[in-house]
């Protein structure tokens, strides 16, 4: 069943890597790459806050998975004659924390819009805690597939030489 | 610098045609400002970071004999040239205009520069190229738009959306994206191309609510707006951080953030008219 899901995500974020590359208008060449690399980034978070890899916290996955993402995008961007940082934003957008981001955002409005005071606390705290994750997990995983892009520096501006 | 011959008939916009111009009038700062301040300002609405503005730039004037300081701000460009050692220097303001991210012009102007660098071409021929480059910058929009849709079902599939879900998103993506194009295409500004997006999107996406269809309706409206966030924005501003262009990164994230606002607005807006709750 594993093994299933983990395919069914690979393919998914594959077909979605590719749709919003072709939003930003990465060249057709690098199609098939930024697919690949979004593929394997996303199997990897998911392998990691799963069961057989301990369950990690979502955030230390989401940066360990970005910072491949870096890393295989600037390693492949040469063979595609690509920059590399057209394949970080597909490949990192299915890692977006979207269901946290609504929770966070419902707590805020049901804040200012609920008319029960007794649950201003509860929906205070459902805004600062999703709202927490989410900054966490945006900044690790943007900070990480950045760093690649700083250490091997040569590397990925003479990509389209 | 040695000029080689020109190919084809050219009609520059920085160079004279005057005869009696010595061929190297093209080594004069102000004509190669003139030419690197369009080439940053093109690349800037492309979506580049302003990492990779700042090597090509140094890049293609070391070819021409010239230093350069550039300050990149988000509307605009600012640059120096000068030549070492004479006493010809040249600074330009530039506005940038709004552009569509690109990033096959990128990738594109980006080769140019490395085209610049490794066969020394003169000034004429990179400026012709380079007009070539930014009047050639087109994709087929029916495609996009049918990978854009796939995309963004996927994406409803990625986080948990059955395939009835799926299906109601690709539809509220493809009329929405299209409306992004037809309104893009007529000049409209950003943040009310967003509004309007997403309240349409999320108004289709709440189909699943309104007929009882599927068993993930509440996946369809969160994830039919999914195509509009402005993640480039977001990814280019940490990197301008990690760079230490903090205005620049501070300013593309409040765009970013302003993009989100609205496209949160019209989301809000259609869950209330379609009497949706999902929090």
């Amino acid at each position: 069943m594993l093994i299933i899901d983990l395919i069914k995500d690979a393919v998914f974020a594959a077909i979605a890597a590719i749709g919003f590359g072709a939003i930003s208008r990465i060249p057709r060449r690098a199609y098939l790459w930024c697919g690949l690399i979004a593929a394997i980034g996303h199997s990897l978070r998911f392998l990691l806050m799963g069961p057989v890899l301990g369950s990690m916290n979502i955030i230390v996955a989401t940066a360990i998975a970005a910072f491949v993402i870096g890393s295989l995008a600037v390693f492949v961007s040469p063979f595609a004659r690509t920059p590399a940082e057209a394949y970080l934003f597909p490949s990192l957008l299915p890692m977006i924390p979207g269901i946290y981001a609504y929770k966070s955002f419902g707590g805020a409005v049901m804040c200012i819009l609920g008319r029960d005071p007794e649950r201003f606390d509860f929906y205070f705290r459902q805004f600062t805690q999703n709202g927490f994750i989410v900054i966490s997990i945006l900044m690790a995983m943007v900070i990480c597939a950045t760093i690649p892009i700083f250490i091997f520096r040569s590397r990925a501006f003479r990509a389209t030489r | 610098m040695t000029c080689t011959t020109i190919p084809e008939p050219f009609e520059s916009v920085y160079l004279s045609d005057d005869p009696l111009t010595p061929v190297d009038r093209q080594c004069c700062s102000k004509e190669v400002c003139l030419f690197l301040t369009e080439y940053a300002e093109r690349l800037l609405g492309a979506g580049a970071t302003c990492m990779r503005i700042e090597r090509n730039i140094n890049r293609m004037a070391a070819v021409f004999g010239k230093k350069v300081e550039i300050t990149i701000m988000p509307r605009h460009v600012h640059m120096t040239v000068w030549h070492p050692g004479a006493d010809d220097i040249y600074t330009y303001i530039s506005t940038v205009k709004a552009a569509p991210i690109s990033y096959s012009l990128n990738t594109r102007l980006s080769q140019l520069s490395w085209n610049v660098a490794d066969d020394h071409l003169t000034l004429r021929e990179a400026e012709r190229r380079f007009r070539k480059i930014i009047t050639s910058d087109h994709e087929n929009p029916w495609l996009t738009l049918l990978l854009a849709s796939m995309a963004n079902a996927c994406f409803c599939g990625i986080f948990g959306g059955d395939w009835i879900a799926m299906l109601i998103v690709f539809i509220a993506t493809g009329a929405g994206f299209n409306l992004k194009q037809v309104l893009a295409s007529r000049h409209v500004d950003a943040r009310v191309i967003f509004f309007i997006c997403a309240f349409v999107s999320a108004v289709i996406g709440a189909t699943g609510y309104i007929f009882p269809l599927g068993d993930t309706p509440a996946i369809a409206v969160g994830t039919s707006v999914l195509y509009l966030v402005p993640g480039i924005p977001f990814l280019n501003s940490f990197n301008d951080l990690l760079y230490k262009h903090y205005i620049c990164a501070i300013c593309r994230f409040l765009d970013a953030l302003v993009l989100t606002g609205c496209l949160s607005l019209g989301l809000i807006l259609a869950m209330k008219i379609m009497n949706v709750t999902l929090f």
